[in-house]
């Protein structure tokens, strides 16, 4: 079986997880207790306007023609939310709280990785040394705090130094200046046109880039994401520490150094890339985790962004726009999985598809 | 029911003499009175240790229940809707207030304190009772700053008929005009857009004259044609959330208007005519006295004709998704600029208004919900007016002073910026309270709940200090008879007003069979809030031993309201806010008839009471 039937085949199989996920949701919110109908009118509804409103979302048609209709907006995202941006079509929306989840989950896994794994292979080559206990604990302590405490924590000691606090340390004044640590990232910093090839072939290209602006998203961004990624920050130090001390005392490694290759080019060329095996599943994880995770970050940082908008369409019974929102997640995970496979045979050629 | 206000009088001046007594804190009072009843006094209701025949009320004619006595006054009140019968819907009302602190069947707990915080280079009118949310912000100003920076909770409609929430109706008001108005949501109406009015003899015609030479943002002239076609779309878009503000003349103005077979309104049939450029002519189906009041609510604001195509006749200029949230053409102080739904809009200054124009060159709201971000957003000072969330307010930083309205006044700090920030509070027309459905829960047991409650308890150490104890569904702002007439009801309450009364709650309960050994089982439902939540575990731990027993659950606000409507709730939370200055805009809602939850929400509009059950022709 090459690479590529492999693919085709996880594909495949995607289409009965996705069908299921929709069934799934339609059941929990349309059949459960949530009426959209009350979450959008408040104490103040009465019988005439909730059934002109009933009428309008089709909520007494017969439940078969809503699921179908429900499946149909959603494999073309064309549905209009009900209750959290009611009357926007998902699309808008989707548009509008993709950017900044992205950018906050872009941040919070690569935060992890330049920090939490260099600790932990650090702690690994060092093992029961000072800076491996000090390491380890740092990381059990930081695994320990819990997201949205550490969110509020962060926002009350970076506010007080608005104006100058501890030792002088503004964090607004610091570098590029900040109006607020909380809110949405602008993202505005690029700017994309259609670029045409003799007038034949068009293109959309990356043709400017503010750098200030990117700057100030970047330092905006830091706080949350470094909340976000906390917790996989500390899981990759620990696994990185277990699987560098693995590694190290492999036969291969032994052999390596009777033949009298330097730690450096043990080190890099060879025990780095073994250890990162079982790193591969941890970060690809990671991206599911910040998916959900995302929503209390989001709140106390005030990000207009995914994880946000689809906690409350599901606690309001928003169907159209948490189903579009599902099953958008439900690509990325499929899609994340396949990388993840892909991953696997690039660093370890071992691992391949023929039989 | 001469009768009832004689023998108010009788009772106040005994109130009046045992205030000289016994000084002026309530609770002395209260256990003054009591020993007092013991021999002289058999008709009041002023406690019920000791004496405990007073379920009913003693002006009751033989056999009448309570839930009589308020139907037969909502019945007075929308017979009698004249102007001049001012007083006779007032006396109805208060008979009202009788029949439900009697029979017990709502429990008021608190009326909201609405407070607002400003730091000292903003200068702001004082905002009213019916709520900030009304406050246009012509006059306000911010030393060294052209944009005025605000708070907003999330909302995704700038059309006037989608809007049901004060978040949504602060933005729409700076672009939006209606006929009259709240001015900085004081309870005295002004005219907006209006010139003048006349209503017919009989009270069913209602002429009004609008104001010449108001232009639109995009510079047509306002017209009476725009003001039909708005108000056509209140009841004929499918579109329109408060259709029944238009439509019903118990909670709304009640026009006059043709049903189709479904119950949709017929096209062109609601009965608001341009008679010519500036005058609007408008049927009733019954006299109103309150339509210039219900006039002032958003959905009432007036577009220009035929700029979204969602009624009959128009194709419209714009769809409705962009009109929703892209753009918006009023003839407010402020114009549309920019708005990203969840995150921030800003208008900007009509140099072409017709009032006196704002100084301020824009607005902007931040859209947070969050407490930690609403807080942190402030303390940054990118707020210039906020609210400081619960969790992060201290009632010992307040130093204000109450003015003649009843709102306080003063200064709150300094905060943990170091800044002191201006303070208003002011009470808001709301009440939140225990309701009881008539059918699940018995009297007694409803009396022994209200015995047991301490309002002055609740609102310091649950709502940390922000609402005011309420005693009356109808807050006092609006009570019929005035102030006086509120202290006059107070004086009368008969459940031992802040203080727990566990001896009464047990005499009233054992009375009617319920023990300790065999207790009666209360399910009491809360929403989906923290203080309420505390709220109804402390009802629970008071009445633990006498004769309740208290099953406490949370639902969502929306599921809450589900099982209200089937009836299927014993015990609940909620509140009502009151959306313009009319006491029957709260009271439609206890008519008996109209709580009846087996025809909810299509034939009845009410409480969730099924107060039907105790009228005497049902029973």
């Amino acid at each position: 079986m090459s690479r590529w039937e492999y693919f085709l085949k996880r594909l495949l199989l995607s289409i009965p997880v996705l069908f299921l996920v929709i069934t799934f949701l339609f059941i929990m919110l349309r059949l459960g207790p949530i009426d959209p109908v009350a979450a959008r009118f408040g104490p103040e509804a009465t019988g005439a306007d909730v059934q002109r409103m009933r009428d309008r979302l089709g909520l007494d048609d017969p439940l078969w023609e809503q699921y179908l209709q429900f499946a149909r907006d959603l494999l073309l995202f064309e549905g209009q939310s009900w209750v959290v941006q009611a009357n926007r079509p998902v699309r808008a929306v989707i548009y509008d709280t993709a950017g900044p989840t992205l950018w906050l989950g872009f941040w919070a896994i690569l935060l992890p990785l330049f920090i939490g794994l260099p600790l932990g292979f650090y702690a690994g080559l060092n093992p029961n040394s000072w800076g491996d206990y000090v390491a380890s604990i740092g990381g059990i302590v930081w695994l320990a705090m819990p997201n949205f405490w550490l969110a509020v924590m962060l926002l009350a000691v970076l506010r007080q130094t608005d104006g100058g606090g501890w030792f002088g340390f503004d964090w607004y004044q610091l570098g590029p200046e900040l109006r607020s640590i909380t809110g949405t990232p602008n993202l505005d910093w690029y700017s994309i046109s259609n670029v045409s090839v003799f007038d034949i072939v068009s293109f959309p290209m990356l043709t400017g880039m503010d750098w200030g602006a990117f700057a100030v998203d970047i330092k905006f961004i830091l706080p949350p994401a470094l909340v976000l990624g906390s917790a996989s920050m500390a899981a990759e130090l620990r696994i990185g520490r277990t699987a560098m001390l693995e590694t190290i005392n492999s036969n291969y490694v032994i052999t390596a150094k009777a033949k009298g290759l330097k730690q450096r080019v043990i080190v890099w060329k060879h025990v780095f890339r073994n250890a990162l095996i079982p790193l591969v599943p941890v970060i690809t994880n990671e991206a599911f985790i910040l998916i959900g995770g995302s929503v209390i970050v989001e709140e106390v940082f005030n990000i207009s962004g995914l994880g946000r908008t689809f906690f409350l369409a599901v606690i309001q019974g928003d169907l159209p726009l948490a189903g579009s929102l599902l099953f958008m997640f439900t690509l990325v995970i499929i899609f994340l999985n396949i990388l993840q496979d892909f991953l696997y045979t690039i660093i370890d050629p071992r691992v391949g598809y023929e039989r | 029911m001469l009768g009832s206000s004689n023998d108010t009088d009788v009772d106040n001046n005994r109130r009046r003499l045992l205030a000289a007594l016994g000084g002026s804190a309530s609770v002395a009072l209260a256990g003054c009175s009591a020993i007092l009843d013991d021999g002289d006094d058999d008709d009041t209701d002023d406690t019920d240790v000791d004496d405990g025949d007073d379920d009913t009320d003693p002006d009751e004619e033989e056999g009448r229940t309570n839930a009589d006595k308020a139907q037969a006054a909502w019945e007075r009140i929308v017979d009698n809707p004249a102007p001049e019968d001012q007083d006779i819907r007032d006396e109805a009302f208060i008979e009202i207030e009788e029949a439900i602190r009697d029979d017990m069947i709502l429990l008021p707990l608190y009326h909201n304190l609405e407070d607002r915080f400003w730091y000292d280079y903003v200068d702001v009118p004082l905002t009213g009772a019916l709520g900030a949310h009304h406050q246009v912000h012509t006059e306000t100003e911010v030393d060294g700053d052209d944009e005025l920076n605000l708070i907003n909770s999330t909302f995704d409609e700038l059309d006037p008929i989608m809007s049901t929430d004060t978040a949504s109706s602060t933005v729409i008001n700076q672009i939006y005009e209606t006929l009259t108005m709240y001015p900085n949501g004081e309870p005295e109406i002004e005219n907006q857009l209006l010139e003048e009015y006349e209503v017919s003899d009989d009270d069913l015609t209602w002429t009004f004259t609008l104001k010449e030479g108001v232009e639109f943002h995009e510079g047509e002239e306002l017209t009476a044609d725009d003001v039909v076609y708005s108000w056509r779309r209140t009841v004929e878009s499918p579109n329109s959330e408060r259709a029944v503000f238009t439509l019903d003349s118990a909670s709304g103005i009640g026009i006059a208007h043709e049903t189709d077979d479904d119950g949709g309104v017929v096209p062109e049939s609601l009965a608001v005519e341009a008679v010519d450029d500036y005058t609007v002519e408008m049927e009733l189906v019954s006299p109103n006295p309150a339509v210039l009041d219900i006039l002032t609510y958003s959905s009432f604001a007036v577009i220009p004709e035929g700029l979204v195509g969602d009624i009959e006749g128009y194709d419209g200029e714009v769809e409705h998704d962009e009109f929703q949230t892209e753009m918006a053409n009023g003839t407010g102080p402020f114009m549309y600029d920019d708005f990203t739904v969840d995150q921030e809009i800003r208008l900007v200054r009509n140099d072409n208004y017709h009032g006196s124009e704002p100084s301020l060159e824009s607005i902007h709201w931040e859209i947070i919900e969050d407490d930690e971000a609403i807080f942190t957003y402030a303390m940054e000072q990118n707020a210039d007016i906020f609210g400081i969330p619960t969790p992060q307010y201290d009632p010992d930083l307040i130093d204000a002073e109450e003015d003649d309205q009843g709102r306080n006044v003063g200064t709150y700090g300094p905060m943990e910026n170091d800044e002191t920030a201006e303070y208003l509070s002011v009470p808001e027309i709301s009440t939140f309270y225990f309701g009881f459905n008539a059918r699940n829960v018995p009297r007694e047991v409803r009396q022994a709940v209200a015995h047991a409650t301490d309002h002055s308890e609740l609102v310091e150490d649950i709502f940390a200090g922000r609402g005011v104890e309420a005693f009356s569904f109808t807050p006092p702002a609006i009570w019929p008879t005035g102030p006086d007439g509120y202290e006059d009801w107070l004086d009368e309450w008969p459940y031992a007003m802040n203080e727990t009364d566990i001896e009464g709650a047990t005499q009233v309960l054992n009375e009617a069979g319920y023990t300790e050994d065999d207790p009666f089982e209360l399910t009491l439902t809360t929403y989906d809030d923290a203080a309420f939540q505390e709220a109804a575990e402390l009802t629970r731990q008071k009445l633990a031993g006498t004769g309740v027993d208290f099953d406490i659950e949370e639902a969502p606000f929306s599921t809450l309201q589900d099982r209200g409507e089937d009836g299927d709730l014993e015990m609940w939370t909620l509140g009502w806010i009151w959306s313009w200055e009319d006491v029957a805009y709260g009271h439609f809602g206890f008519e008996p008839k109209n709580t009846d939850t087996s025809v909810m929400p299509e034939e009845s509009t009410g409480y969730y009471l099924d107060w039907q059950t105790e009228l005497e022709e049902e029973a």
